[in-house]
């Protein structure tokens, strides 16, 4: 689905992402690890054209992403945007149905499957008492389940992910991970996830990579990636601390 | 995950709110066209001369229509009815359509509550261009427009397209960057303005008149020349109604949502620019229609552009005849006087009551 | 952003016009030369021929097709003129502004300082608009009234020669061509017996007050109030500038004028004030008490009445002037 091959991404000059080989294949569950600084999110948005390399190529669904017009990446990767304030009061269905954008017949705007899959969106992450509010007004947390629901409705093969937890509380982080495996189970869908917490990664994700300083150093199931040498070199913290599922 | 209340949100959305809210714009499109119309009928009835309804109503009809009526009026109700009131209704209509859709894409596309059509630099540059026609002693008319309206247009295109290319050259985020130059090159056009105005002798007055805006000088020429210019780019701005809805979320996630941010916003702006300059070029520097009407109808509506931009043309079409009506009555005083005291106080209650979560 | 230019804009404007005249009619001021004895408002003895066709004074050809019966006019001056003709009685409308003769004051208003109003000017079925050029009345509105047929002429006397050009076209637009001679006819007699009083005395240097509320206004240089100055046998002080009637304090004081004319004295303005002004107070007229007030609405008012004007600015330059009385 996604291959990346000798990838490199600089920003004024300076090199970030790092000659990156790295392939997902479609209905993948994969997440990106690595200490701050690593490169994650910046392969990301060399996976979603935001950032052009300067070196080695991206390839979605068999093509050249450069090649790829804004609207036929939106109908293949859906992004949870990250948070954002909105310039005007906007009610939570309106900011899920913004994920129907590339779908939508352009003269004439949202038509019933459009309508239909906002509602599962907001069913599926269940936000169904958030609406009619404003979504400004939400939490952080509430908001970031808004923004996951728009990436729902936006119902692309690939979903991308940053940090999709950082303001969750606990039960809703596990909610939103178990969201993301039956996404991935149920309907296909790849998922590639950066993720800090390394329990939540190795818990509901069958592939790590772990990068670091724009290299990928490790990339397999939590038990390999994850090794008491790796996050001592990779992370600098004593592996004692770091408490992984077995 | 359907844990919180998954029964009740299906049956919410089934029925509920999403329905109101799809059908919630169309009740609004139909009420704004009848204010239009409403619109239409009192401006062409009012005026400091009276006319009766009756005479103004067999004089549309016959001109208009074709009708053989009995001529209960005179040549000169004739004159001000066709001549006067029509075009300068008209004209209203359209400029103030063009301002409201100006100010709801400039607002979109800067994601800032408080951009108005003349953010960009658009005001002083238009202001700059009718001042210099001013000075200079050229008096020529082509299509019944002077040097004033030609050098406004110029000067508001030229201000845009100096703020953009300046703007790109900036190392900020393009949006905060765009805000920034418009303000900083709008400053340097006043400061010329104002020197164009210290040596413009006798050419004062009606550099002042222009400034306040007005449509007193309207006729079927200038709505003809003015009119598909502007409707044609409203209604190109319209059908990008996407773009705006994608720049909601910020300029990144109109990526994600299939927008080709960079293009898009140069067409826009583009589009926006100029039907600013043609609004202002002919009717002057009239405030506030283009901050306030989209604000109201985000109220009504929402911010989603597919319906924000029809329904801000509706209304700014109707608020413009309004208050160029109330001008007129007032003994001509300029429309932007009458746009300001209507709006400024409008849009500080509007403060109050939205939370505005505009951040640079 | 708008806001803040408009706000700009009306600080400037507000110092740059300066003072226009004002609705007070001081006491007396119709006093000295006597009114047009006539009195007669009939057109010429052999019928006018209209259609006339004359150039106005900003090249334009305007054709009037005939006599016309119902006049606007949008100038104090155009209307004192209309007046002093005996076309009064066919004026339906003047400014919101005109001051002069009373029975202009009442008739209804189609102007003020920044609007013409086309509408009501149609609806009162005019067949002839007199206008202000250089910008007093808005091209715009002029453009529109011409498009729609009215015929419009329009006046602008940069200097005083043009004024009493600007009676005779006047006097043929509306068929009074020789109630316009005798007009002029009388102003001539006034000029050319200030000339003659004021022949061979001394040439005081003036400085003509405007206004000095903010900025200092006096008289342009080659303008027409600095020809009226000469013509009253004085010397103007002008701001060194054809189009700009402002003057530096520094200038003024540099200039040290022996007389001050108080042309704002109808707002208010005196002798004592100017004294008082800091920095004023080593001016030569100010030390010698030489601070006079004038009427400035005759003054500069380019109408039938700059006979009297100038009379009496030559009598404020001249104290002790004597002119031959109207023989």
């Amino acid at each position: 689905m996604i291959r990346l091959e000798a990838l490199t991404v600089a920003y004024r000059g300076r090199p970030v992402v790092r000659d990156v080989d790295l392939a997902i294949a479609a209905g993948e569950r994969i997440a990106l690890i690595g200490p701050n600084g690593a490169g994650k999110s910046t392969l990301l948005k060399a996976i979603t054209g935001l950032v052009t390399p300067a070196a080695g190529t991206v390839e979605l669904a068999g093509r050249q992403l450069g090649a790829l017009s804004r609207l036929a990446i939106a109908r293949t990767i859906a992004v949870v945007p990250q948070l954002a304030i909105l310039p005007f009061a906007t009610r939570v269905e309106d900011v899920v149905a913004l994920g129907r954008l590339p779908h939508e017949d352009p003269f004439r705007g949202a038509g019933p499957a459009d309508r239909a899959a906002v509602a599962a969106a907001i069913e599926r992450v269940g936000l169904g008492h958030l609406l009619g509010r404003d979504a400004r007004e939400l939490s952080l947390g509430e908001r970031q389940l808004v923004l996951l629901a728009l990436a729902v409705a936006q119902a692309a093969p690939v979903l991308v992910l940053d940090e999709p937890t950082v303001h969750l509380d606990l039960r809703h982080q596990v909610e939103t991970m178990e969201l993301l495996v039956d996404l991935n189970e149920r309907d296909g869908t790849t998922i590639v996830a950066v993720l800090h917490d390394l329990g939540l990664a190795a818990h509901f994700f069958p592939r790590l990579v772990l990068l670091d300083r724009g290299r990928v150093v490790g990339d397999g199931p939590p038990a390999t990636v994850l090794a008491d040498d790796r996050v001592r070199d990779v992370f600098g913290v004593d592996p004692a601390h770091v408490r992984l599922p077995a | 995950m359907a844990t919180s209340g998954g029964i009740l949100a299906a049956d919410r959305i089934g029925s509920g709110p999403l329905e109101g809210v799809r059908r919630r714009p169309v009740v609004l499109g139909a009420a704004g066209l009848g204010l239009v119309a409403v619109a239409i009928v009192v401006g062409v009835g009012a005026g400091s001369v009276a006319v009766p309804a009756g005479d103004t109503i067999g004089i549309l009809a016959s001109r208009l229509l074709g009708l053989d009526l009995p001529r209960t009026w005179t040549p000169a109700a004739e004159t001000i009815v066709m001549e006067l009131r029509l075009p300068r209704v008209l004209m209203a209509l359209v400029v103030g359509l063009g301002l409201a859709i100006a100010g709801a894409t400039f607002q979109g596309l800067l994601r800032n509550p408080l951009a108005d059509p003349y953010v960009l630099g658009t005001a002083s540059g238009a202001a700059l261009g009718a001042a210099i026609a001013v000075v200079i002693p050229v008096r020529t008319l082509v299509l019944e427009f002077g040097l004033l309206h030609g050098l406004a247009f110029v000067g508001a295109l030229a201000a845009v397209t100096l703020v953009y290319r300046l703007s790109r050259i900036s190392g900020l985020a393009p949006m905060t960057s765009l805000l920034l130059t418009g303000y900083a090159v709008g400053s340097l056009l006043a400061a010329g303005l104002a020197m164009a105005m210290y040596v413009s002798g006798s050419g004062l007055r009606q550099i002042f008149a222009y400034l306040l805006g007005g449509f007193e000088a309207a006729s079927w020429i200038r709505v003809a020349t003015t009119t598909p210019l502007i409707l044609g780019a409203a209604a190109l701005i319209a059908l990008r109604a996407r773009v705006l809805d994608g720049l909601l979320l910020g300029e990144e996630a109109a990526a994600h949502l299939g927008v080709d941010v960079r293009r898009e916003r140069a067409i826009l702006l583009a589009l926006a620019a100029l039907v600013t300059a043609a609004a202002v070029a002919v009717s002057g520097l009239i405030g506030f229609v283009g901050l306030v009407v989209p604000h109201l109808v985000r109220l009504a509506t929402g911010p989603q552009a597919r319906a924000v931009l029809p329904l801000a043309a509706l209304y700014g079409a109707a608020l413009m005849v309004f208050a160029d009506v109330a001008a007129r009555l007032l003994g001509e005083i300029p429309v932007g006087v009458v746009t300001a005291v209507i709006g400024a106080p409008f849009f500080l209650v509007l403060l109050r009551r939205a939370r505005t979560g505009y951040e640079l | 952003m708008t806001v803040a230019l408009l706000a700009a804009v009306l600080v400037v404007a507000a110092c740059a016009t300066p003072g226009p005249s004002q609705v007070t009619i001081p006491p007396g001021a119709t006093g000295s030369a006597a009114p047009p004895a006539t009195g007669v408002p009939s057109p010429s003895p052999a019928p006018a021929a209209f259609p006339v066709t004359l150039v106005d004074d900003e090249g334009t050809s305007v054709e009037i097709p005939t006599e016309p019966a119902r006049i606007v006019s949008l100038t104090p001056a155009t209307t004192e003129i209309l007046f002093a003709i005996g076309a009064g009685p066919r004026v339906v409308a003047t400014t919101d502004f005109d001051d002069y003769p009373p029975e202009a004051v009442d008739l209804p208003d189609v102007a003020s300082f920044i609007s013409v109003d086309v509408e009501k000017i149609v609806g009162l079925e005019a067949d002839l608009v007199i206008a202000g050029g250089n910008n007093f009345n808005s091209p715009e509105a002029i453009a529109q009234l011409r498009t729609l047929g009215i015929p419009v002429v329009v006046v602008y006397a940069p200097d005083v020669a043009t004024v009493l050009a600007d009676i005779e076209l006047v006097g043929r637009a509306v068929g009074a061509s020789e109630a316009a001679a005798d007009v002029v006819a009388r102003m001539r007699t006034v000029f050319d017996q200030v000339a003659a009083g004021t022949q061979g005395l001394a040439r005081p240097t003036v400085f003509y007050e405007l206004d000095a509320t903010a900025q200092i206004y006096t008289a342009a240089d080659d303008s027409f109030l600095a020809e009226m100055i000469e013509l009253a046998g004085g010397f103007p002080i002008t701001t060194g500038s054809t189009t700009s009637f402002e003057i530096s304090l520094e200038a003024l004081v540099a200039a040290d004028p022996e007389l001050i004319l108080l042309g704002d004295a109808a707002y208010g303005v005196t002798a004592d004030q100017v004294a008082a002004r800091p920095g004023w107070g080593g001016i030569r007229a100010v030390v010698d008490g030489a601070i006079r007030p004038v009427d400035d609405l005759i003054i500069t008012r380019p109408g039938p009445r700059l006979g009297e004007g100038l009379l009496a600015l030559a009598t404020a330059i001249h104290p002790d002037l004597v002119v031959p009385t109207t023989p």
